[in-house]
């Protein structure tokens, strides 16, 4: 009975757990705060009309987009429907105050009577209106719009209050399946007064399957997991982020005892135990070498390197081998391979020696460990003659202004503002005036061919501007939300975005590279996509992103030092063995997640093994798939398993997905048939050399798995190894199998 | 020389029959127990009196309603634009002057002239609520109809049951997902898509049949071997299972031997079997020569195949008319598209109706959306996914008929509006599947395969 009692107790304890923090913010709201000046969740006839009457930039138009009068289907299509053009989302109040007050001859809003006002009768179906019935009489959106009318009409001005924060309470939400809350948004304005705007909010769910969210900000969770609800308001965003443990039962003593090596283990465990995930178990050695070889370096270990690191006994040996990796060529030629996908070298657009002038450069910085900051300044400020200085060329791949703004901000931000250069982006909180103040930072490059063929030389011009295209004049360039420049400063613009952009309090720079870095070891982004960083996209882990980020920029931008830590983590180092509670999992690092090999690395693991190398057009004998700078006539095998073609700065542009052309050109294909039988190659050995069949299995095993073949496969193997009267046939068929085998084309 | 070939029974050394051996891999393939199959056909989900196909053109780029099939002659010119109406072999049916050949069969086909949708008037989410009848929102991915047919009904013997000509659409500037894939069913639903191109003069699928130096015999001990290879591991194998691409790869090796020794599955892809005046008639052009394989390919069992008559909008020749680089001008139209369209559309409808294949094949054809009735400065029509029109044939629909109409501009619809998830409705009720029928979700939960409220357009049947 008691025991009975007390978990009645501790139910109602978590019961109450849940639901605390789904209060409505008026009882949590403290009590020295301004009051409100506008509560739209209150009945429309309870609010009060706000002194001075309603203000079109701050409630008309919120209105209008509520109703959803300014949608991209609706009035906000480029070309407005029904001769009535509003801005995309209102972000244009001017004008679309002007559309509204001096076009069809005034009859849409009528200042004699009010209610005989276009904008009432046709919403209201008083008369016909293509878009149907939108608004109601009584409603507060009714009453904003009569009442601004009634007032006057009063246009926007310049000095009107503008939105200064968005705040949503609760913030962080705990709830159950099935669960329901009520978010609460209050917009405070640069005059200091505070308006509770949930009604008007545009509300958007980032994963479904965990929760769902109405056009009142009313939440309902349909599964365990975590999602982010984000909300947009007069281009500010903010969100709140839904928890909803996993229903499993697990002692506290299992993550107690999970193992911590750095910073990156504790704020993992916190993650997992939150949302009551085991973590899989710590791998071992040899599935560690080769995974830890392959991520860093894009290269098997060697026989003798397994061999090795397994018998070693002394208990560092792994971030000794780290440190070993770090200080390798493979893995020079590795991560020169992922900034050459991000930079677009290719010779579709450089001549030749200007790509390998590009290469050479990005492959050189990597090499000397070049703090990522720098790196990207001597790009972004880069100047000269682009066979001397590699870094100018991104200046010639990027010649139109426009595609320069928003490469830059896909390429060093992580983000796409391509939206914000017609109207202002529809999730984020960019206009279209901060996209041609930074797109006016790249007006001033001056480009000229060089002495010989294929240099051009690259030099800051003193004039040039880009006009916004509504405004017709040029705005002062500025990075974003940085601080903007005055037009005759005579500070090179692209000095002053790359103070900006390399300042280690730039909210986006370091971290969208730690965010894509920590994707190459743990399988995905903390932000996923990496080129997706949005407000309205958090990451799976803040605390975990923003500690990388900073310990990165404390310790100088440095790669190496960031990945050091990452491989040493205890979160890099867990199997790919699911437990029973994250086979689900692989967005909190519970596991390792298992993935096909990158193309290239698939390619030189073959050539590795096989004893083969792939011969490149324009390329020397034994050059490795990684250290090939071109993306242009890649051989099939490349392009069938991925190899980006780098046309655009877009991370889906490789891809590691298998399909039916990858099986066919692994079981038919010349690339891995012709190296099965390559005079030299290590079939070809085993048999010349009389290798006996068990030495021959426990080679193969170790060059392309890292292992040792176990007695039983021992056994089967060579049980079909003797079947057949054709040796040489035999060994390429077993080596054909272990090459195509999920185990090798995978990472695990 | 041994080479795979189903048809002839090639016997192996492990006793199997190849043309056993390869049905049991055929529903391995496709991740589809046949327990789930007799589940839904119990069910009632899946008419299987009714085994009809489909093939879904996607014209890739917005055709313009007012150009082509929903002609204003009367409208001032800014909106008419510059060609004239044609009389078809239908008494008041009229299309554009551009389409000689569709005016000679308009008995053939359905036009419906009122689709419109309410997304954002981007290609990107036309492409996933025409193919889907939804649009992604909150990170879930709808399957298209082809993968809701692929997962209900599985393949037809060797043949992989959704296939896609000639490749999937590339970027068309939203960088969303264009609606073509499985979604929440898994990718083994997925279409088998082709990646090449079948107007290259030596077109083949790449490394359909081993190398002369790898026999039958090597071919199927290698298969073996792999297997055993693979499966060695334990603690391994349970990560791969719950790797979705992991799935995948063993799927997709499991289809390429399908492929491989389906000597009727090499021949769809065969064109070389096709003589010169039936390629001249299709149009010796992307889109001619994957309508022609879409033949085959239904004549040889495929249930659905989607072909997308472009790639992307960008720096290539489309229906994309906004009249400024790197666009097209209108009067491509005329010059190109629209000609292309017409060989290679009228030559699929003529070919499946001669061959008896038309009444058990819906063909559909439209766009993501419309363009605006007012050409723009550059001589051009922009987005507008207010309204436009889209054809149906064959597949139970009755031709000669215009469904729906358009306001006097060709800017709304001005009676029967189509959206999106009645166009998928009607697709499948052409196909026997109910659009009530539940497919499994996200999490497990039940999702219908068309939206509640959205019924077949009756009046096409």
């Amino acid at each position: 009975m008691r025991d009975r009692l007390k978990g009645l107790i501790i139910f109602m304890a978590l019961l109450g757990l849940w639901l605390l923090p789904a209060r409505p913010v008026s009882q949590v709201a403290s009590a020295n705060v301004e009051p409100l000046t506008l509560d739209t969740t209150r009945p429309a006839s309870e609010v009060t009309t706000p002194v001075g009457g309603w203000s079109f930039r701050n409630h008309v138009i919120p209105v209008l987009t509520r109703l959803g009068c300014n949608s991209g289907a609706c009035h906000g299509a480029l070309a407005g429907k029904g001769g009535f053009k509003l801005t995309l989302r209102g972000y244009d109040p001017e004008a679309d105050y002007n559309v509204m007050t001096r076009q069809t001859a005034g009859r849409r809003i009528n200042l004699m009577e009010p209610t005989r006002s276009l904008l009432l009768l046709k919403p209201t179906m008083k008369i016909g209106h293509g878009g149907g019935e939108r608004l109601t009489i009584g409603s507060l959106e009714y009453r904003v719009l009569s009442e601004w009318i009634a007032g006057g009409g009063t246009a926007p001005v310049e000095g009107d209050p503008r939105i200064t924060a968005l705040e949503v309470t609760p913030r962080q939400l705990t709830l159950a399946t099935g669960a329901t809350a009520q978010l609460h948004v209050i917009a405070r304005y640069s005059d200091g007064h505070r308006e509770d705007v949930t009604r008007w909010v545009k509300y958007s769910t980032a994963n479904a399957a965990v929760a769902g969210v109405d056009d009142d900000g009313a939440i309902k969770v349909a599964g365990p997991g975590e999602t982010a609800i984000s909300l947009w308001y007069q281009s500010n965003v903010a969100f709140a982020r839904i928890t909803n443990p996993y229903p499993n039962n697990i002692p506290g003593e299992v993550f107690d005892r999970s193992p911590r090596h750095n910073y990156i283990d504790e704020l993992v465990i916190a993650r997992l135990r939150e949302l009551r995930i085991t973590p899989s178990a710590q791998a071992g050695d040899a599935e560690f070498i080769r995974r830890a070889y392959l991520d860093a370096a894009g290269t098997l270990p060697t026989v003798a390197e397994v061999d090795r690191f397994v018998a070693d006994k002394s208990s560092g040996k792994r971030a000794t081998l780290v440190d070993q990796l770090l200080n390798r060529s493979e893995f020079v030629d590795y991560w020169a391979n992922r900034h050459a996908d991000t930079l677009l070298v290719s010779s579709r657009l450089l001549r030749e020696n200007a790509m390998w002038s590009f290469y050479n450069w990005i492959r050189e910085s990597v090499r000397v460990n070049k703090p990522y900051d720098r790196m990207v300044r001597e790009i972004v400020t880069a100047n000269g003659n682009t066979l001397e200085n590699g870094a100018a060329n991104y200046y010639v791949l990027h010649k139109e202004t426009t595609e320069l703004t928003e490469n830059f901000s896909m390429a060093f931000l992580g983000m796409s503002i391509t939206c914000a250069r017609c109207h202002n982006h529809p999730l984020e909180k960019w206009t279209q005036k901060q996209y041609y103040q930074m797109a006016n930072l790249f007006t001033r490059i001056g480009m000229k061919n060089g002495q010989r063929d294929g240099d051009v030389q690259v030099y800051s011009n003193p004039f040039g501007e880009i006009n916004h295209p509504r405004l017709g004049k040029p705005l002062p360039p500025a990075p974003l939300d940085g601080q903007p420049l005055a037009f005759d400063s005579t500070v090179d613009r692209r000095d002053h975005l790359a103070n900006w952009l390399t300042s280690p309090a730039n909210p986006y720079f370091a971290r969208s590279y730690v965010n894509r870095v920590w994707k190459n070891f743990m399988g995905r982004g903390l932000v996923e996509a990496v080129d997706d960083m949005r407000a309205t996209n958090p990451p799976s882990n803040e605390e975990l992103l923003t500690a990388l980020t900073k310990d990165f920029t404390e310790h100088g931008f440095d790669t190496r030092h960031l990945i050091r830590t990452i491989m040493n983590s205890a979160a890099y180092q867990r199997t790919g063995t699911p437990n029973s509670t994250n086979a689900d999992d692989e967005r909190y690092y519970s596991r390792y997640v298992l993935r096909r090999l990158p193309a290239e690395v698939l390619l030189d693991a073959v050539s590795q093994v096989t004893g083969v190398p792939t011969p490149f057009p324009n390329m020397a004998p034994g050059t490795r798939a990684l250290q090939v700078p071109d993306a242009k006539n890649n051989p099939y095998f490349l392009n069938v398993f991925g190899k980006p073609p780098r046309l655009i700065t877009v991370e889906s542009e490789r891809t590691a997905e298998p399909t039916v052309a990858q099986a066919l050109h692994a079981i038919n294909g010349e690339t891995l048939n012709q190296k099965l039988r390559a005079p030299g190659g290590i079939v070809d050995s085993i048999v010349r050399h009389n290798i006996a069949d068990a030495m021959a299995l426990r080679h193969l095993y170790l060059a392309a798995l890292a292992r040792e073949p176990r007695p039983d496969e021992l056994q089967r193997l060579l049980t079909a190894l003797r079947e057949s009267d054709d040796r040489r046939q035999a060994i390429e068929d077993v080596a054909w199998a272990i090459l195509t085998s999920k185990e090798f084309m995978f990472n695990h | 020389m041994i080479r795979l070939d189903a048809e002839r029974s090639v016997s192996f050394c492990d006793g199997l029959r190849r043309r056993d051996f390869l049905h049991a891999g055929a529903l391995g393939m496709l991740g589809l127990g046949l327990t789930d199959l007799f589940r839904l056909r119990a069910s009632g989900a899946v008419d299987t009196t009714k085994e009809r196909n489909c093939i879904f053109l996607m014209l890739v780029g917005g055709p313009s309603q007012l150009d082509l099939w929903d002609m204003k002659p009367n409208a001032p010119a800014e909106i008419r634009g510059p060609y004239r109406p044609i009389k078809t072999n239908v008494s008041g049916i009229e299309i554009s002057e551009i389409f000689p050949r569709m005016a000679k069969q308009a008995d053939k086909y359905a036009l419906i002239r009122s689709c419109y949708h309410t997304a954002a008037a981007v290609h990107d989410t036309g492409h996933q609520m025409m193919q889907t009848g939804r649009l992604f929102q909150g990170g879930i991915e709808h399957p298209s109809v082809g993968s809701v047919l692929a997962k209900m009904r599985g393949p037809r013997g060797d043949a992989p049951p959704h296939v896609l000509l000639p490749r999937p659409i590339g970027a068309t500037g939203g960088n969303m997902p264009h609606g073509h894939g499985a979604g929440f069913l898994g990718k083994q639903y997925d279409p088998f898509i082709l990646n090449a191109d079948p107007a290259q003069p030596n077109f083949k699928v790449p490394d359909m049949l081993p190398p002369d130096y790898i026999s039958t015999i090597r071919t199927d001990r290698r298969r073996r071997l792999r297997e055993m290879v693979d499966q060695s591991v334990q603690e391994l194998e349970a990560g791969f299972k719950v790797s979705q691409d992991a799935r995948l790869l063993d799927e997709n090796f499991n289809q390429a031997y399908t492929l491989m020794s389906s000597a009727k599955m090499r021949e769809a892809f065969d064109l070389t079997q096709e003589d010169d005046a039936t390629k001249d008639r299709y149009g010796r052009n992307r889109f001619g020569m994957s309508c022609l394989m879409a033949r085959r390919m239904i004549e040889r069992g495929v249930r659905y195949v989607t072909i997308n008559m472009f790639e992307t909008v960008f720096n290539e020749i489309t229906w994309d008319i906004h009249g400024s680089a790197p666009f097209s001008p209108i009067a491509c139209y005329r010059d190109l598209v629209g000609p292309m369209f017409d060989m290679g559309y009228t030559a699929l409808l003529e070919d499946l109706a001669q061959r008896g294949l038309l009444d058990d094949t819906l063909v559909v054809a439209t766009g993501e959306f419309g363009r605006t009735p007012k050409i723009n400065p550059a001589g051009g029509r922009d987005h507008w996914p207010q309204c436009w029109t889209m054809l149906m044939a064959g597949g139970g629909v009755k031709g000669g008929q215009v469904v729906g109409s358009s306001d006097e501009m060709g800017g709304a619809p001005k009676d029967r509006p189509v959206a999106p998830a009645e166009v998928a409705a009607t697709i499948c009720h052409s196909l026997g599947i109910a659009p009530d029928a539940e497919l499994t979700g996200v999490q497990g939960r039940p999702i219908r395969v068309i939206e509640h409220g959205f019924n077949p357009i009756n009046e096409l049947f």
